[in-house]
């Protein structure tokens, strides 16, 4: 009987309580978004289901738990905190991408820049409301839309956040749909969402292949904290234009970044203990990061209006919106809303464009701020 | 500490001043660059054919190349002459397919009439299957 209370008293339900409750909740959305609503189930699932996994209560010492040292999750989770699995993420990411939209209209990399102006606005709003400053760089970054830069800077900086900062930077890369479309109309008028982009120019290879290696010079001269995420980035890329090594290309672009994908979410999903996750830091981070990816969505918008005034050929403003460096799910949201307006007016190349130069811009913002707080 | 002042405190007026004006900087500086590499590209593809040129112009031509009119005979056998030396280059029996990529590759004018002209002179034969040979 002794033996059966004891096992009784270390089993989950003895153990659980509110928060772990809540906890299993969020997960469990989570899961539910991704498989019945298809809110990016690449990233929501495995994180959903980490959350789920994160938040079984157990006996702490048996080596379980992510924070227990020599816990199989524990290793796992070694690849967030030391900011592997982002730049392996990169390093897919790359291999993926396709500069050419880029490379024949090169203004629209300004909008990638003035898009983030979402990071360096919740910089303030973080230091406001009583983050220290490299907590409230960890924050800020989530303006840049982008989850493995979001977890580089996070774990170099302030690695006691990776959990809410990871969670509310992919909640809201995923929440794309549902944030961005009513910015979009709220800042443009219908005249604006029914301008054509012309057809872009098109790019040679030698182009293409010189671009990685023009770009890794620039950006890590400039900001070399940024190296860890666009030295694989544009590595990736050269692997990708040169047509050499198409057999790593392929393997950089599919099972290297969704192994990585895999371990990233469910980690980073397993990191949110309810015990360790459930504070009002937590709170004010989601409030931070919906504030900071708002921001940036309307910046890139006002920004590409700003250029109309001074330019002949207009461009579309919704390409604003396509500044943040959520690849491609707003790329995708800014043509849809362009097709919305008009059926034949078809915007994803040129967003693709603008997310590509978003990906550049945030892994340079989150140089910025490590060397800042260095 | 909280409000204005933690920002003053932490210098965050002049991270965030300066922080985007490097971004805006960095990334404006790249599209400069990227906007006038097509043109870098150009000048390297000139110069690259240029020195490839020099040599061509002096070039002897290669035993495998085959001279061709730039017009060919009306006399049928004349152009069947001519044609042989696709024929030497390939196996027998062949498909058409064979001599019109040899034709193309010498930049022979209209082979497909040619060929076609070869045929109505019996000099292509067809095997069946797909497959001529050639009535020496």
């Amino acid at each position: 009987m002794e033996l059966l209370l004891q096992f009784l008293s270390n089993t989950g339900f003895y153990l659980a309580d509110y928060r772990h409750f809540v906890m299993l909740a969020v997960g469990s959305l989570f899961v539910y978004l991704a498989i019945a609503k298809k809110y990016e189930p690449l990233l929501l699932l495995p994180i959903g289901f980490g959350v789920l996994i994160g938040n079984i209560p157990f006996f702490k010492g048996f080596g379980l738990g992510i924070y227990e040292p020599n816990s199989v999750l524990h290793y796992l989770y070694f690849g967030v905190t030391s900011g592997l699995y982002p730049s392996i993420v990169f390093l897919g990411l790359g291999a993926m991408t396709d500069f050419s939209s880029l490379l024949a209209r090169p203004k629209l990399m300004l909008l990638g820049a003035a898009a983030q102006t979402g990071i360096w606005v919740t910089l303030l709003s973080a230091m406001a409301l009583g983050f220290m400053p490299k907590e409230a760089a960890s924050i800020a970054i989530i303006g840049g839309a982008d989850g493995p830069t979001s977890i580089f800077l996070t774990a170099k900086l302030a690695p006691h956040l990776i959990g809410p900062i990871a969670i509310a930077a992919y909640s809201y890369m995923a929440l794309i749909p549902i944030i961005q479309p009513p910015i979009m109309r709220l800042l443009t008028t219908r005249k604006e969402r029914l301008i054509h982009m012309p057809e872009p120019r098109d790019v040679s290879k030698k182009e293409l292949m010189v671009f990685p290696v023009v770009g890794l010079f620039l950006c890590c001269f400039l900001a070399p904290a940024s190296i860890p995420l666009l030295g694989p980035f544009f590595f990736g890329n050269i692997m990708k234009e040169s047509g050499v090594v198409d057999r790593l290309a392929n393997t950089a672009r599919t099972s290297v970044i969704d192994t990585a994908t895999i371990f990233l979410g469910l980690t980073v999903g397993a990191s949110t203990q309810g015990d360790v996750f459930l504070t009002t830091k937590s709170v004010s981070i989601f409030l931070l990061g919906a504030v900071a990816f708002s921001i940036a969505t309307a910046s890139g918008i006002v920004f590409a209006k700003i250029m109309n005034l001074f330019m002949k050929e207009k461009i579309n403003p919704l390409l604003g919106a396509a500044g943040v460096s959520a690849v491609p799910g707003s790329a995708r949201e800014v043509h849809l809303v362009g097709l919305k307006e008009d059926p034949t007016n078809f915007l994803l190349m040129h967003a693709m464009a603008c997310n590509s130069s978003g990906v550049i811009g945030s892994a340079i913002c989150a140089g910025i701020l490590w060397s800042f707080m260095m | 500490m909280y409000g204005l002042e933690a920002i003053s405190a932490y210098n965050g007026w002049a991270m965030a001043i300066t922080g985007p004006l490097i971004v805006m900087s960095g990334l404006i500086i790249l599209s400069i660059i990227i906007s006038q590499l097509h043109k870098v590209v150009a000048i390297f593809d000139k110069k690259a054919e240029q020195t490839t040129e020099l040599p061509t112009k002096n070039k002897v031509k290669s035993k495998n190349e085959i001279s061709v009119p730039k017009i060919l005979p009306n006399d049928i056998l004349e152009t069947a002459k001519i044609y042989q030396m696709i024929i030497d280059k390939i196996e027998q029996p062949f498909e058409l397919n064979d001599i019109y990529k040899v034709a193309e590759q010498n930049n022979f004018p209209h082979p497909i009439l040619t060929v076609s002209r070869l045929r109505d002179a019996g000099i292509l034969i067809c095997e069946g299957e797909g497959l001529f040979i050639w009535n020496r």
